[in-house]
C-alpha cells in the first residue's frame, strides 16, 4: 500500500506540470491582458502599463528567452514567465521562488495581494477555516454529506420498491434535481424559506450560524444528490439480480444483512467513483452559490479570474483543482479496497 | 463499511463544530471578595451577561454590487471602489447636489491671472477620523503619490496638468536612472507646494504632517487649467495617510485600521465579499452623517430584490427585469427611484474603416437609429435617448438637440448621397460586441432595425469581454462599428470633450480627428472666464454632433428601490452606489416609519 501511495504521489508531478503547461498556453492564447478593463472608462496609459508589466514580470518572455541565450546568458534563457511561475525566476529584478515553494503568484486584479493571501488567508483575527478556501471546503463537504445522506437512501429505497409509487416519486425528484439549474433552485428556495416563511433571512448576516449554511449547501448539493440517487438505484437493481444475493437469501440471512452487507457494499463502487471528483467540483464550483448568497468562498475568484485575465489566479486555481482531483482519486482507490476485498492496491 | 460510516459521522461532527455559533464570550472581571476576613480584589473569569437592549442604531443597509478589487485612492478607478473611498475621504473640493464644485477640505481656492497656478486654502483645525491633524502636506503626499510612476494607478494621468507631472508619471522605471528619477520627482515637488502661514514651505516628514499652520497648497501647471479645482474633488487626491500605507504595505487598503480618512464616515469593518460597515465620523468638519452605512455585495439582482422585499435592505439597484413588476405594484412603484446617470453611450464608427470613412454613411446610420424604440424595447425604459454627448445634469448639457434624430427617409437619402450610392454597394459591415446575453439582444436589435431603416445586412461578431476591451483600445484592432460609452470622472465639459474628443485622446481608437475642434477645445481649456469657456465647449459639442463621428444613442439612468423610511436623499447623476451618496451625510432614517 505504501509503495502504491508513493507511486501515485510521484505521478502527481508530471500531471501537475502538464496541467500547468496547457493552462499557460490557453491563458496566453486568449487576446487581451490583465490591464484591459471596462472599455467605457479611462484606461491605463501605455507608460504606466510598461511599469506595471515590469512589476508583475509580464515584460519577460513567456516560455524561453532566446535573446538571453544568444548573449550566452543561460540563466536568462530560463528566466521567463512560465518558469518563474512554476519554479523560480526574477520579477522586477528580484529573485522569487514559484509554485514549488507554495507561492501562487501576485493577483493582477487585486493589486498588492498574493493569490495565496486571497484564497488561504482568513480575515483579521479570524481562524484559518474562515479563509475563502476554508469556507468553500466546509460548504463543499456539507453539500456532499447532504447529497450522500439523502441520495443514497432514496436510491436504495427506490430500487427495493421498484415500479411502485415510491420509485416513481424518487425518480421524479431525482430528475427534477438534475434538470433544474441551481440558480433557479436557489431563488426558488429563497422565496419559500426566507420570503414566505421567514425561517431564515435572504442575506445571511453571520456565517457562524449553522442555519444559514443549509440553503446554499442544499442548492449546491442537490444535483449530486439526484445523481447519487439515480446511480445507487440502477447499481442496486443490477446487484439485486446477482447470484450471490440469491445465495445470501437462500442461506436464510436477514433482509437487513442482505441489503446492507451484500447489496449495498457492491452497489456503492460506482457511486464512490463519482463522489471523489464530485467533492472537488463542489468545493471549487460554488460560483453561483457565492453570487446568490454572498458566500465568501473562492469559486467566484475562479470564474472572474478568467475574464479579468488574472493569470496567477487562473494558474493557482487550476493547479489546486488538479491537485485536489488527483488526491480525491487516490482516496477513492483506498475506499474501493474497503468496499471490495478482491481489489488490491498494487 | 462501518469505518466508512464512522468517518462520515466524524466529518459531520467536525463540520458542525466548525460551523457552530460562537459560545458566549468569557470576560475577566475584578471583584472585591472577603478572604479570611480581609477584603481583597481578585480577578475572576466569568461568562459575560447578555447585553442590555441598546437603542436601535440607524443603519442604512445598501446592496452595492461586486466587491471592489482595490480600495486605494491613488489606484482605484471603478465605481464600486470609489463608492467606498467617497464615504471615508474628502478631497480639497467636493460636489454638491447640483454637481457644482464647492469647498471640501479647502475652504477656498484661487487661480492666478493666467490660470497656471491654483492655490487652495485649507480649513483650520481639520482632523482625520482618529483626531490627528490634516494639513496641506497630506494632500501634497497624495497628489505626488498619484503621479509617482511606482504607484502605477489607472488615473495617474489625470494630474498631468501639474508642471513636470507627465515626465515623471510616464518615466520608464527600468530605463531611467535613479538620479534622473529624483530630478523628475523634484520638478513635480516644486510644482506642488505646501506652504505655512508666512508663505514658506512647510516642514517635511513627520514634522510637516504635524504643522498646524501648513494650510496652503499651491499647484503650478504646465499650461492654464481653470477646471483643475474640480479635478481635485475626485478620489485621486484623497489624503490617505502615508504612515498607514507604509505600515500596511501593498495591502494596506484591505484593513479598516489603515483607512483613517477625513470624510463623513469611518470604515469600521471590512469583510471582503460579505459586508462593509461605515459609521459617522465625529471629526468631520461639516454636517455630520446621521446613519451608519452597511454595504453588501450581492451581484444577483433577483436575490437582492427579494432581500429588499423582505426588508433586509433599505436600498438596492432596480434591474430592468424587475421594472415591469415593480411598476405594476402599488406599493413598490412608489419606492422606485429613477433619475439620470453619468454615462453616454454611442454606436462608434471607425473613421478609417470602410464604409464609415464617408460622412454620409455615418449620417445614414445616425438617422437610421430609432433611439426612442431602443430605450423602450431594449432598455425597458431604464435609459433616455440622446442625440448629443454631455448628459443631462452635467455642465455643458445641450437641451433640445434634434440633429440626426430618427428619420428613415433621411437615412436612405444620406446613403444615396454617399460615394457608395446604394446599400448593395456597401462593403460588408460587422457589429462587434462583448458576448453576453444582454449585449447579444442589443446588437441583434440594432442589426434588425438598421435592416428595416436602411436595408443594410450587418454581421454580428460576438467576442469575449476582455478581448473586446483589448480590441477597442487600439485603433488598428478597433472594430468597424461597436457600442461604447463614457462616464463622467468629474462634472466639467473638459472631462467630456477635451479628454475624449481631442486628436490623440480616447477618440483615437476610432481615429476621429478634427483640427478645428481641437483648436476650440484648447481655447476652452485655457479660458479663465467661466461664461466664455462654457460657450466654447458648447460650440465644440455642436461641431462634434455635426461631424456625425458616432451615432449618439442613449444615457443611462440610476435606478434604485428605496424604502420609505430613508430620508434626506439628494440625488445627482454622479451617485456611485446609492441615490444621494454624493452627499451621503444628509441621508437619514425615520425610525418611526420602520416596520415593527
Amino acid at each position: 500500500m505504501g509503495q502504491f501511495l508513493v507511486r501515485r504521489l510521484l505521478w502527481l508531478i508530471p500531471v501537475m506540470f502538464t496541467v500547468a503547461l496547457i493552462t499557460f498556453v490557453l491563458m496566453h492564447a486568449a487576446p487581451g491582458g490583465p490591464w484591459d478593463r471596462d472599455p467605457g472608462r479611462r484606461q491605463i496609459d501605455p507608460a504606466t502599463q510598461i511599469n506595471l508589466n515590469r512589476q508583475f514580470g509580464l515584460d519577460k518572455e513567456v516560455w524561453f528567452d532566446l535573446d538571453a541565450l544568444k548573449k550566452g546568458d543561460l540563466l536568462g534563457f530560463f528566466d521567463t514567465q512560465f518558469i518563474t511561475y512554476m519554479i523560480a525566476g526574477t520579477v522586477d529584478g528580484e529573485w522569487r521562488c514559484g509554485f514549488i515553494c507554495g507561492n501562487l503568484g501576485p493577483s493582477y486584479a487585486q493589486r498588492g495581494m498574493m493569490v495565496q493571501d486571497i484564497v488561504l488567508a482568513p480575515p483579521e483575527d479570524a481562524p484559518i477555516w474562515n479563509s475563502k478556501a476554508g469556507y468553500s471546503i466546509r460548504l463543499g463537504v456539507l453539500a456532499l454529506l447532504i447529497a450522500v445522506l439523502v441520495g443514497l437512501p432514496v436510491g436504495i429505497i427506490a430500487a427495493l420498491k421498484q415500479n411502485t409509487w415510491i420509485d416513481y416519486l424518487s425518480l421524479f425528484v431525482a430528475t427534477v434535481g438534475i434538470t433544474i439549474p441551481n440558480f433557479v433552485m436557489g431563488i426558488f428556495l429563497i422565496i419559500i424559506f426566507a420570503v414566505w416563511f421567514h425561517l431564515i433571512p435572504v442575506i445571511p448576516k453571520d456565517w457562524s450560524d449553522p442555519r444559514y449554511w443549509i440553503l446554499p449547501a442544499v442548492v449546491l448539493g442537490v444535483n449530486l444528490m439526484a445523481t447519487t440517487a439515480r446511480l445507487t438505484r440502477s447499481s442496486m437493481l443490477d446487484v439485486m439480480r446477482q447470484d450471490y444475493i440469491r445465495t445470501a437469501r437462500a442461506k436464510g440471512l436477514a433482509e437487513r444483512v442482505v441489503i446492507f452487507g451484500h447489496m449495498l457494499k457492491n452497489a456503492l463502487i460506482p457511486v464512490v467513483t463519482i463522489l471523489g471528483p464530485a467533492l472537488v467540483g463542489l468545493i471549487t464550483g460554488s460560483f453561483i452559490i457565492e453570487t446568490m448568497f454572498a458566500f465568501p468562498g473562492w469559486g467566484r475568484q475562479y470564474v472572474t479570474a478568467i475574464s479579468q485575465r488574472d493569470y496567477s489566479m487562473i494558474m493557482a486555481t487550476t493547479l489546486v483543482f488538479a491537485l485536489l482531483i488527483q488526491l480525491a482519486n487516490i482516496s477513492v482507490d483506498f475506499v474501493y479496497t474497503m468496499l471490495d476485498p478482491r481489489i488490491k492496491l498494487s | 463499511m462501518k469505518k466508512f460510516l464512522l468517518l462520515t459521522v466524524l466529518v459531520v461532527a467536525v463540520l458542525v463544530v466548525a460551523c457552530a455559533a460562537p459560545t458566549p464570550e468569557k470576560v475577566t472581571v475584578k471583584e472585591t471578595v472577603v478572604v479570611a476576613g480581609t477584603p481583597q480584589v481578585v480577578e475572576k473569569v466569568v461568562t459575560a451577561p447578555a447585553p442590555t437592549a441598546a437603542p436601535k442604531p440607524k443603519v442604512l443597509r445598501v446592496n452595492g454590487g461586486a466587491f471592489p478589487d482595490i480600495i486605494d485612492p491613488q489606484k482605484s478607478s471603478f465605481v464600486g471602489e470609489i463608492a467606498h473611498l467617497h464615504l471615508m475621504y474628502e478631497g480639497l473640493t467636493r460636489f454638491n447636489e447640483k454637481l457644482e464644485t464647492v469647498p471640501g477640505a479647502a475652504e477656498k481656492w484661487e487661480y492666478n491671472k493666467d490660470a497656471t497656478q491654483l492655490t487652495f486654502t485649507l480649513r483650520k483645525s481639520l482632523k482625520y477620523s482618529d483626531g490627528s491633524l490634516l494639513n496641506a502636506m497630506r494632500f501634497k503626499f497624495s497628489i505626488m503619490r498619484n503621479i509617482n510612476p511606482k504607484t502605477a494607478g489607472e488615473y495617474a494621468t489625470i494630474t498631468n496638468e501639474i508642471k513636470g507631472a507627465e515626465a515623471w508619471q510616464s518615466a520608464d522605471l527600468a530605463k531611467t536612472s535613479k538620479d534622473d528619477l529624483a530630478k523628475l520627482e523634484k520638478a513635480v515637488d516644486a510644482s506642488i507646494e505646501a506652504l505655512d502661514a508666512t508663505g514658506k514651505a512647510c516642514k517635511t516628514g513627520k514634522d510637516g504632517y504635524a504643522q498646524e499652520d501648513c494650510l496652503t497648497l499651491r499647484l503650478t501647471f504646465g499650461a492654464p487649467a481653470p477646471y483643475f479645482h474640480t479635478v481635485m474633488g475626485i478620489w485621486v487626491a484623497y489624503p490617505a495617510k502615508e504612515e498607514n500605507i507604509t505600515a500596511g504595505k501593498d495591502i494596506w487598503w484591505t484593513s479598516a485600521k489603515y483607512h483613517v480618512g477625513n470624510g463623513a464616515f469611518v470604515l469600521k469593518n471590512l469583510e471582503p465579499y460579505v459586508r462593509a460597515r461605515f459609521e459617522p465620523n465625529p471629526n468631520y468638519w461639516g454636517e455630520k452623517a446621521k446613519v451608519a452605512v452597511e454595504y453588501s455585495y450581492i451581484t444577483d439582482s433577483a436575490v437582492s430584490y427579494q432581500a429588499y422585499k423582505n426588508n433586509e435592505f433599505d436600498i438596492v439597484g432596480l434591474a430592468a427585469e424587475d421594472l415591469e413588476a415593480t411598476m405594476k405594484d402599488a406599493t413598490l412603484s412608489k419606492q422606485a427611484t429613477i433619475y439620470p446617470g453619468a454615462c453616454t453611450f454611442a454606436v462608434m464608427f471607425h473613421q478609417e474603416k470602410e464604409p464609415f470613412t464617408d460622412k454620409k454613411v455615418r449620417e445614414a446610420f445616425a438617422y437610421g437609429l430609432d433611439r426612442e424604440s431602443w430605450v423602450k424595447d431594449v432598455l425597458r425604459g431604464l435609459g433616455s435617448p440622446t442625440l448629443t454627448w454631455i448628459p443631462k445634469g452635467y455642465p455643458g448639457y445641450k437641451e433640445g438637440e434634434k440633429r440626426y434624430s430618427f428619420d428613415a427617409a433621411a437615412a436612405k437619402k444620406a446613403l444615396s448621397e454617399s460615394k457608395y450610392g446604394s446599400v448593395d454597394k456597401l462593403p460588408p459591415i460587422t457589429l462587434t460586441f462583448s458576448d453576453t446575453a444582454r449585449n447579444r439582444t442589443r446588437n441583434e436589435w440594432l442589426q434588425k432595425k438598421w435592416k428595416e431603416s436602411l436595408g443594410v445586412d450587418m454581421k454580428l461578431n460576438p467576442v469575449d469581454a476582455t478581448t473586446y476591451t483589448a480590441m477597442t483600445k487600439d485603433s488598428k484592432t478597433a472594430p468597424q462599428t461597436y457600442i461604447l460609452g463614457w462616464c463622467a470622472d468629474y462634472p466639467d465639459p473638459q472631462n467630456w470633450l477635451s479628454v475624449y474628443w481631442k486628436t490623440g485622446a480616447f477618440s483615437e481608437r476610432i481615429k476621429y480627428s478634427n483640427k478645428e475642434l481641437d483648436k476650440i477645445l484648447v481655447q476652452a481649456d485655457t479660458t479663465i472666464d467661466s461664461k466664455t469657456r462654457m460657450e466654447l465647449y458648447a460650440k465644440a459639442q455642436d461641431m462634434l454632433v455635426a461631424d456625425a463621428a458616432v451615432a449618439f444613442a442613449w444615457n443611462n439612468v440610476n435606478s434604485y428601490m428605496v424604502k420609505p423610511w430613508v430620508k434626506g436623499i439628494k440625488t445627482t447623476p454622479q451617485d456611485h452606489w446609492f441615490p444621494g451618496d454624493t452627499t451621503a451625510n444628509t441621508v437619514d432614517i425615520d425610525l418611526a416609519l420602520l416596520p415593527k
